[in-house]
């Protein structure tokens, strides 16, 4: 699958477990926000019922937040998070299947890392088709800005963003300075973020 | 100011790859929990990253997924520390990151002990000087004024220590040591106590 790799950014993730383990409720609400949608997806491979998607996610980063005192940081801490999901996932779906009220459609069988189980188009009960609609409209503005980047910005932010390369790798492969990869990836992101932002407040009726 | 938000939001675009380290990233954590620009930034930023990788822009049920998460946060027990540790524990986590770059404000957990040490390495040596001084015979007269002479104010070169990375070189406990030492004054490790002497004088009686 095109560029599905977890972010490399562990140490931040570390410090930010650090500081939400020290009382700092926000930096975990970082990680949430930072995670979020990887994990909505990954639990939609393993749940139909999208309903039951965000409830299983919700359930999952409560989890997280709990055990977080127990991340020793020995492992990638998407990876820890991965697993909670997983396992969150699975306890619901046993307990969806003692329900005899819940029907088959409900679940999804199959193994969890089977990608190419993962419809992330189908539509789900809280989506109208305004909001399908908004999503795909994001989608649009977002590669039609990658699209109107310079191209030393539109190499930088893909060779991060997609490839996952880091900042020193980046570096080599376009043989400059790491502050200019933090420059142009930052500079390129910014001007997608300027198209992206206005359609979000929109959509959304409210600043964050 | 807009060149400040220019540099902060360029700190958060380097914070999503994991790129910063010590006080920038203190200060960018910061800036992204506690201001409502910087966090919107964070967000789109990841975004971006999640539609570039996936095509999935699937943003628009974010903000309700953070607030119902955020109500369920805060019935949860929180670890209550203060800010002195918070920024401690960040601090000790950067500074291990960190190549030879130490946080001058922040004292190391183990400081404490360290002084302790040191001022038991001193008390002991001062302990061995003045019995060797003793020895060589210079110590019936009036003690060493170095030794005897207690500063003016321990109480303050302690509060000193306390505010300052320094090493501490007196305390009231070391100087009470030194005093009892005092006791011992004017006698070698092979004899027995001047005191003890006096008392033994033998007198002869008058015919």
């Amino acid at each position: 699958m095109t560029g599905a790799q977890p972010p490399v950014a562990t140490d931040s993730d570390l410090m930010l477990v650090e500081r939400t383990v020290a009382g700092d409720q926000r930096a975990f609400e970082l990680l949430v926000i930072k995670y979020q949608r990887r994990i909505q997806r990954l639990i939609g491979r393993m749940v139909r019922d999208v309903d039951l998607v965000e409830d299983i996610a919700q359930e999952t980063f409560i989890r997280a937040y709990r055990a977080l005192h127990q991340f020793r940081g020995d492992a990638q801490f998407y990876t820890w998070l991965y697993r909670i999901a997983v396992n969150t996932a699975k306890k619901a779906l046993l307990e969806l299947k003692r329900d005899p009220t819940v029907s088959e459609g409900a679940l999804r069988s199959g193994d969890d890392d089977d990608e190419t189980s993962w419809h992330g188009n189908e539509p789900t009960s809280d989506e109208t088709p305004e909001s399908v609609l908004a999503a795909k409209e994001i989608a649009a503005v977002v590669n039609a800005a990658m699209d109107a980047l310079p191209a030393d910005l539109r190499q930088a932010v893909t060779l991060r963003e997609i490839e996952g390369l880091s900042y020193e790798e980046i570096s080599t492969v376009m043989n400059c300075p790491i502050g200019t990869v933090r420059s142009r990836i930052f500079r390129a992101r910014e001007a997608i973020s300027e198209k992206v932002k206005p359609l979000l407040d929109n959509q959304s009726g409210k600043r964050w | 100011m807009a060149h400040d938000t220019l540099k902060t939001r360029e700190a958060i675009s380097a914070l999503a790859d994991g790129q910063l380290r010590g006080q920038e990233f203190a200060r960018a954590v910061e800036a992204v929990s506690r201001d409502d620009d910087d966090r919107a930034t964070w967000h789109v930023y990841h975004l971006v990253g999640d539609v570039l990788r996936s095509g999935d822009a699937a943003g628009h049920n974010d903000l309700a997924f953070v607030e119902r998460l955020q109500l369920r946060l805060k019935s949860e027990d929180v670890v209550v520390q203060s800010t002195d540790a918070i920024k401690s524990i960040a601090s000790d986590a950067m500074n291990t990151r960190d190549n030879g770059q130490f946080d001058t404000q922040a004292d190391s957990a183990n400081a404490s002990r360290f002084r302790w040490k040191l001022v038991a390495g001193l008390a002991s040596l001062a302990a061995v000087a003045f019995v060797g001084w003793g020895w060589v015979g210079g110590l019936n007269t009036a003690p060493p004024v170095s030794l005897a002479t207690a500063p003016a104010a321990p109480a303050s070169a302690v509060v000193v220590a306390a505010e300052q990375p320094q090493i501490m070189i007196r305390d009231p406990r070391l100087d009470e040591l030194l005093a009892a030492h005092k006791q011992f004054g004017g006698t070698s490790a092979l004899q027995m106590p001047a005191g003890f002497l006096r008392n033994a004088t033998f007198e002869v009686p008058n015919r």
